[in-house]
């Protein structure tokens, strides 16, 4: 059974009906998958939730999908993690990291809005998705096609990492370097949409996709034993997963499955690429796009298509936002690999980075619950690292040198660690 | 019947533009070109709005490229696309 009523305006409100569509006809604002929340009480359960899959699809009723999911279908229900080594650090008393670095099968959340995403293009007959992308999102349009055998085609930066290349190239798709930004590619790709008749998945079946990273939300309040954190960090790119996340935990809050404690939602950005975080410190909510210079690419949106609405919810939610230069991003990359044994990439290092600025400042209280979301795996981009350790020594196979080494670099840091270097 | 060319657009106003008469100048220069102003904000800082283009299509890309001229950032919000009216 199927509780989508319409697409609706977030604008005007205008309802249309479910199909292909980005924007309003009247206002040119985003439109939104509305549900029947009255159609869901009862039905709508925690047990409900509890009996379905261990993926993001045992949250299928709050889905947009009228049929079977037919896309990522070992997708989401990725770790939530009580991250007590890191919160030691940090002088906070309850820390959780969501971790979709370890999402299926591309390692990234996108594998969530892409699952969503798929499954309505098939449900519309598309012969052909695409994507306008940063890297990430390419892999997940790649692996998921080429699962369900639909051709697809990959639209992105033409300076983007080669391991994120590499990433999508091995799942088949047809893959265009487009020279420019992520800006750049998207505007193309709405103009792709619209002559050959595609799925570009993050353009026109944007309202289908963008539901997808609810899941994140439904998955944080469930495994926190169906209650919210107090405080949410969210990277920030194009905006769709900090509105999808807090409307996941509204959603929860209406159908009675968690108690509303008033959470509150932080931005996170790179400094180098920051339109959102300035906005809100500013305290305005129109955003000046940027020309992004920052190593956390796959956030580096200059003009994000939902920016205002993150700002408007994050203001209205009383959180706030940080920025991270790229060295703060890179130590937070290490800071979170060396206490918690995850590995993201720039973007988590960009949120734990924010994360760690707003605890110091006081905007994050140091005795509520707060998490931190990651986004992405730091394999798909360890080039970025380099340079950032000292090399490991290399000796002869004498235990004499061995014994040596380990008196001089035992105690040391990781981080800082010098060992000489003997031939 | 003729062919009329429609253009979605979002123009963001910004580094001063937000204060000078970038549409006036471009609706002066640029007539037989329709401007429908479908929402807008302005602040002190930054102006973004909404507006629908339509006439001969490559009037309606001149008008652009005027406003682009004048420092006006022209974002697209779909393809153009070609109707009748």
């Amino acid at each position: 059974m199927s509780f989508i009523k319409s697409l609706r305006c977030k604008e005007c409100g205008a309802q249309y009906p479910v199909e292909p569509r980005t924007v309003c006809d009247n206002d040119f604002g985003p439109v939104e998958v509305e549900f029947d929340y009255e159609a869901m009480r009862g039905k709508v359960t925690r047990q409900s939730i509890e009996s379905g899959p261990r993926s993001l699809w045992r949250y299928r009723d709050l889905l947009p999908i009228d049929g079977e999911p037919r896309a990522g279908l070992r997708s989401g229900f990725t770790p939530l993690i009580k991250a007590d080594r890191l919160a030691r650090e940090l002088g906070v008393k309850e820390l959780y990291i969501k971790d979709d670095s370890a999402n299926y099968p591309t390692f990234s959340y996108k594998d969530r809005v892409v699952a969503v995403a798929l499954t309505k293009a098939i449900e519309f007959n598309f012969d052909t998705v695409g994507c306008a992308s940063t890297g990430n999102l390419a892999h997940s349009v790649a692996a998921h096609a080429a699962a369900a055998g639909i051709r697809a085609f990959v639209m992105i930066p033409h300076d983007l990492e080669e391991g994120k290349i590499i990433g999508s190239l091995v799942f088949g798709p047809r893959m265009v370097k487009i020279r420019g930004n992520y800006d750049d590619v998207n505007r193309l790709c709405s103009q792709i949409a619209d002559k050959y008749n595609w799925a570009i998945v993050n353009v026109n079946l944007r309202p289908f996709y963008t539901e997808g990273a609810k899941t994140h939300g439904f998955e944080i309040a469930e495994q926190l034993g169906w209650q919210l954190p107090q405080h949410t960090v969210v990277p920030v790119a194009g905006g769709t997963l900090l509105p999808k996340v807090y409307k996941a935990y509204r959603e929860f809050i209406t159908l009675g499955l968690v108690e509303d404690n008033k959470p509150r939602f932080y931005a996170a950005q790179a400094a180098g690429c920051n339109p959102v975080s300035q906005a809100i410190e500013q305290g305005t909510n129109l955003f000046k796009p940027q020309k992004p210079n920052t190593i956390a690419k796959s956030i580096a949106i200059g003009n994000p298509a939902d920016g205002y609405y993150v700002i408007n919810l994050v203001n209205e939610s009383q959180g706030y936002s940080a920025s991270a230069q790229d060295q703060e991003i890179l130590d937070a990359v290490k800071l979170l690999a060396q206490t918690e044994g995850i590995f993201t990439e720039p973007a988590g290092g960009t949120t734990l980075a924010c994360a760690i600025k707003l605890i110091e400042s006081g905007r994050i209280p140091r005795d509520e619950s707060i998490c931190v979301c990651i986004t992405g795996n730091g394999l798909k981009t360890v080039e970025v690292m380099q340079g950032q350790f000292a090399k490991a020594p290399v000796i002869n196979a004498k235990m004499t040198e061995f014994d040596q080494i380990v008196e001089q670099i035992a105690e040391t840091p990781p981080q800082t660690t010098q060992p000489p270097v003997k031939a | 019947m003729t062919a009329k060319y429609k253009c979605k657009c979002w123009l963001t106003f910004e580094g001063g533009r937000q204060n000078e008469p970038c549409l006036w100048k471009t609706t002066t220069k640029f007539p037989d070109v329709s401007f429908d102003i479908r929402q807008a904000s302005v602040q002190q800082d930054i102006g973004v709005m909404a507006v629908l283009f339509s006439g001969e299509q490559d009037r309606v890309e001149g008008a652009l490229a005027y406003l682009r001229e004048q420092g006006v950032k022209v974002d697209p919000v779909e393809g153009g696309d070609l109707v009748t009216g």
